[in-house]
């Protein structure tokens, strides 16, 4: 999932306090799963919104919804109405990066701020414990490495490790950071493929990576089958 | 679609009148007292009796009893009654009679009166016909007063004579007046005579002077009349009538008094704990024994002769007694009375065409309650055989709409004779394990050589005290958790959090309703707001506060709070009762939460929103809490409500968690008291920092 974390309230009042109708939206997707941004931070956050505006003497009136995922222009599609029959004048989304981005694309005048910081791809490692598993590079070299990414969990990304930083497992970084490349040689070790780490890889091409410039994955078959739908669609009416 | 019924409460389904026990004891819980009294009132008419002496099957199904013992709902229903004597006698009145039809009742018992009830009030014109001197059946003139006093039935009776029946008492069917003259009069006619006569025994001098049948007895014992029943008491059987024969002979002077009766020991039909009481009180058991013969001396009894029991029921489960006759005892005796079961009065048939059956029992279909007779019908023991008072009440009400269905159409109604209903099914093995346990509380016994010595009662009533703490034992049953599928992110938060491993995921979360124990846990912190407790839930905690919101002090001289507090510790309605001038003049507005384990971080935010200085919640005292880590979870979730609360510039001393010391009146009002002082000096400070 994609995990985000709420930004402090400060941080947010600064964004929507000139504003005198505000939606705070959450999102029902990874950001619920995560604890950020769902039903209940959603209401959290507009309740603190609303006792700071009391507080502060502020005529704000602070809305809240919560759509099933930020990520599918479905799912926003109803929002601009909303905004519109409500005469809303800026929103607080609570989704990653990418619900804002498309809510931004698709609220015309009205400003989208973030409610979250978006932190990373990662896994729940214990109840209230994140940690990053994937760094969306776009190239998996999962198969070579005993299925730990060194792209994501080294610090260094390194794909000929460990480095020098290593030590008792820990990486030179933090020692609450593990070592990327000793979770990759023990899990190696167990699987008894520690031999292939012989072999030496080559530098690889990050254009796949966000380096490469915005990314897009397109399946043709479906985008075709949708395309002649909407054209008869059309045609019918 | 899904069409079956809900399922229900084990406790409410055992009930033979399905009374909603489990909601008596919420509404218990809530201080509801005159409420939980409608409810069960609603249900059964015979809410006093039933208090003192049901069987209390209720009880007997109880889920909490695999886990320590079950709930004292008997002695709560009593309790209630109890604490709403005044209210009852407010809410007693007339019906409106709105049907021209007049219909006759014959016996004015528990199946009698319920049945008289439900038709007045369907508007219809009542007259029971009563061959006693007072109503109630064998309620009034059999069961001894140390377990029903009269005025307790009395009450119940009043209850529905208040309605606008009309009671001839002292007019016995059949002799001052003929059934077929009511036929003529009544468009309907129930009979619900009861088992009125106690059977004889056909043994060698059974005639003998001292030999007596037990309902006389206990008829005479009824009115305040003492039977000379002389030292040695013998009685025969092992039915709840013969333990309350013995019972009386003991009060009545007998020194040793001796059941004899066919069963074992654990087959005796009498309920266990009469047998309990009735050997503490020095009645003594002769089990597996039949009588052989009466002896006498000179026509006068002087003991009973007895031979082995072997066997009382055959294969098939019918009472076929066999005897091994080369084993005899016998047993020296002044008296010997004779409970070995009831027959029925039918002297109300007498010039009637109303057909009997089978030898003392009448024609009756069991689904239509009809008799051979057309808009004559029948319920009670007179047709079902011996029950408990509670199954006739249930009779009575099954009689009441057979007649109004016959009275509106014409036609017969069927009905089963017993309604099941689907319940939530047992409590898992593991779900028991993790149920804190808890005692159940008891009032006790005086001793039993106290008790004999006269005919008072033997039971006392809970005080409010107890039967809150009694109440608080509830597992609630079918008021857990569920879950909004369209809402459920399969987070896994709940089945991470839940205390009884209750919740599971499997694409959308599920919390089985026959383990969850609506500890409200999950609830309080699913980040998609999709758990939702059937009972108490957060919309409830909404509406409560901005109910009591709305009446928020217009000057009030120092700091208001809203206090959310543990209900389970309060032990008086001190605190249960909502009033808005102690609002205004304490500035405190309480919601009372069964648990504040279950409060969410918006829950204790939404004060603040509506103008609250402060939050104090309360709970429950240290170990006390029902339900396992729920204290820890709450002290997370006020923790980051404080965290919110500096967030935005206020201080997080805005809000407070205490523990209840000994009880809510003990203790609540000091806390509030140091909270508001607390708040002044918190107020002053955010000020200086802003200015």
């Amino acid at each position: 999932m994609i995990v985000a974390e709420r930004k402090p309230l400060g941080e947010i009042i600064g964004f929507i306090e000139d504003f005198r109708k505000v939606l705070v939206i959450g999102c029902g997707g990874c950001a619920t799963v995560c604890l950020a941004g769902g039903e209940t931070e959603t209401k959290i956050v507009g309740s603190a919104l609303r006792i700071a505006a009391r507080k502060a003497g502020r005529q704000q009136q602070i809305l809240e919804d919560c759509v099933t995922r930020q990520c599918e222009p479905e799912f926003v599609e109803p929002v601009p109405g909303r905004l519109g029959d409500e005469n809303i004048d800026a929103v607080l989304s609570l989704a990653c990066g990418v619900g804002v981005n498309l809510l931004a694309e698709r609220l015309g005048d009205v400003p989208v701020f973030p409610g979250l910081n978006t932190k990373f791809l990662g896994a729940t490692a214990e109840p209230g414990v994140w940690v990053e598993m994937c760094a969306g590079c776009g190239n998996c070299v999962l198969h070579l490495t005993g299925g730990i990414c060194p792209v994501a969990r080294c610090s260094k990304s390194i794909l000929n490790g460990p480095c020098g930083g290593s030590s008792d497992g820990k990486c030179e970084i933090s020692p609450d950071v593990d070592c990327g490349w000793e979770l990759i040689i023990r899990r190696m070790e167990r699987l008894g493929t520690l031999d292939r780490l012989v072999e030496i890889a080559e530098p690889r091409d990050w254009s796949s990576s966000p380096h490469g410039g915005p990314r897009r994955v397109v399946r043709e078959d479906l985008r075709q089958l949708a395309a002649e739908a909407e054209e008869e669609k059309a045609t019918t009416a | 679609m899904d069409t079956r019924a809900a399922p229900e409460a084990p406790c409410l389904v055992a009930c033979p009148v399905h009374t909603d026990t489990r909601l008596m004891v919420e509404r218990v819980l809530e201080g509801r007292y005159e409420e939980a009294l409608d409810l069960l009132l609603e249900a059964n008419p015979f809410t006093s009796v039933c208090g003192r002496i049901c069987h209390h099957p209720c009880e007997e199904s109880c889920r909490r009893s695999k886990v320590d013992a079950p709930l004292g709902l008997r002695q709560l229903k009593r309790f209630i009654v109890e604490a709403t004597h005044e209210y009852r006698v407010r809410r007693r009145g007339p019906v409106r009679r709105t049907r021209k039809e007049r219909i006759a009742i014959v016996g004015a018992g528990p199946a009698g009166l319920t049945a008289a009830q439900d038709l007045a009030r369907a508007g219809f014109g009542v007259t029971v016909f009563e061959s006693a001197t007072e109503p109630g059946g064998m309620l009034g003139t059999t069961i001894p007063r140390y377990r029903l006093p009269y005025d307790v039935l009395r009450e119940d009776i009043d209850d529905i004579t208040a309605l606008g029946i009309e009671l001839r008492t002292q007019c016995a069917v059949g002799t001052d007046i003929a059934l077929a003259e009511l036929q003529r009069e009544f468009r309907a006619t129930l009979l619900a005579t009861g088992l009125s006569e106690s059977r004889a025994l056909g043994v060698p001098g059974i005639d003998s002077h001292g030999v007596l049948l037990a309902l006389p007895v206990l008829r005479a014992v009824s009115v305040g009349e003492r039977p000379p029943l002389g030292q040695r008491v013998v009685v025969v059987g092992g039915g709840n009538v013969a333990i309350d024969v013995a019972r009386c002979a003991r009060r009545l002077g007998a020194t040793e008094v001796t059941m004899a009766c066919l069963e074992a020991r654990e087959e005796m039909p009498a309920w266990e704990w009469e047998v309990e009481e009735a050997l503490e009180e020095g009645v003594k058991l002769a089990t597996s024994w039949g009588p052989r013969a009466v002896l006498s001396d000179d026509g006068r009894v002087t003991g009973l002769e007895l031979r082995r029991c072997v066997s009382v029921f055959d294969d098939d489960g019918n009472f076929s007694p066999s005897f091994d006759e080369d084993e005899t005892s016998g047993l020296a005796a002044d008296t010997v009375v004779l409970a070995i079961g009831q027959a029925a009065d039918l002297t109300c048939l007498k010039g009637s065409s109303v057909k009997t059956a089978t030898a003392g029992r009448l024609e009756y279909d069991p689904e239509t309650m009809t008799t051979s007779e057309r808009g004559v019908f029948a319920c009670g023991e007179v047709s079902t055989g011996p029950g408990a008072a509670v199954e006739a009440v249930a009779d009575g009400h099954r009689a009441a709409r057979a007649m109004h269905h016959f009275l509106d159409t014409g036609e017969l109604l069927k009905q089963a004779p017993r309604e099941e209903l689907p319940t939530i099914g047992d409590l898992p093995e593991e779900t028991i394990e993790r149920i804190k346990q808890r005692a159940r509380v008891e009032v006790g016994r005086s001793p039993g050589e106290e008790r004999v010595r006269d005919f008072s009662e033997i039971e006392r009533a809970f005080t409010e005290g107890e039967a809150r703490a009694e109440a608080r034992r509830c597992l609630a049953c079918t008021t857990g958790a569920f879950v909004d599928e369209d809402r459920c992110a399969g987070c896994l938060t709940c089945v991470r959090i839940c205390p009884f491993e209750v919740a599971t995921v499997t694409k959308t979360a599920s919390m089985p309703e026959e383990k969850c124990q609506a500890c409200g846990l999950c609830a309080a912190v699913c980040p998609a707001a999709a758990v939702a407790l059937k009972r108490f839930g957060a919309e409830r905690i909404q509406e409560d506060l901005s109910r009591l919101l709305s009446e928020r002090p217009k000057a009030s001289p120092s700091a208001f709070i809203v206090s959310y507090c543990c209900l389970f510790e309060t032990t008086s309605r001190k605190f249960l009762e909502e009033n808005p001038e102690d609002v205004q003049r304490t500035g405190v507005a309480r919601v009372l939460v069964p648990c504040v384990g279950r409060l969410s971080v918006p829950d204790m935010l939404l004060p603040f929103e509506q103008g609250a200085d402060g939050v104090s919640i309360i709970a429950c005292a240290d170990g006390e809490c029902l339900y396992p880590t729920a204290e820890e979870r709450l002290g997370a979730r006020v923790e980051e409500a404080k965290r919110i609360l500096e967030e935005i510039g206020l201080s997080g001393e805005r809000i407070e968690l205490w523990r209840t010391r000994e009880s809510a009146e003990v203790s609540w009002t000091s806390f509030w008291e140091i909270s508001r002082r607390k708040l002044a000096g918190i107020g002053a400070e955010e000020q200086g920092e802003e200015t």
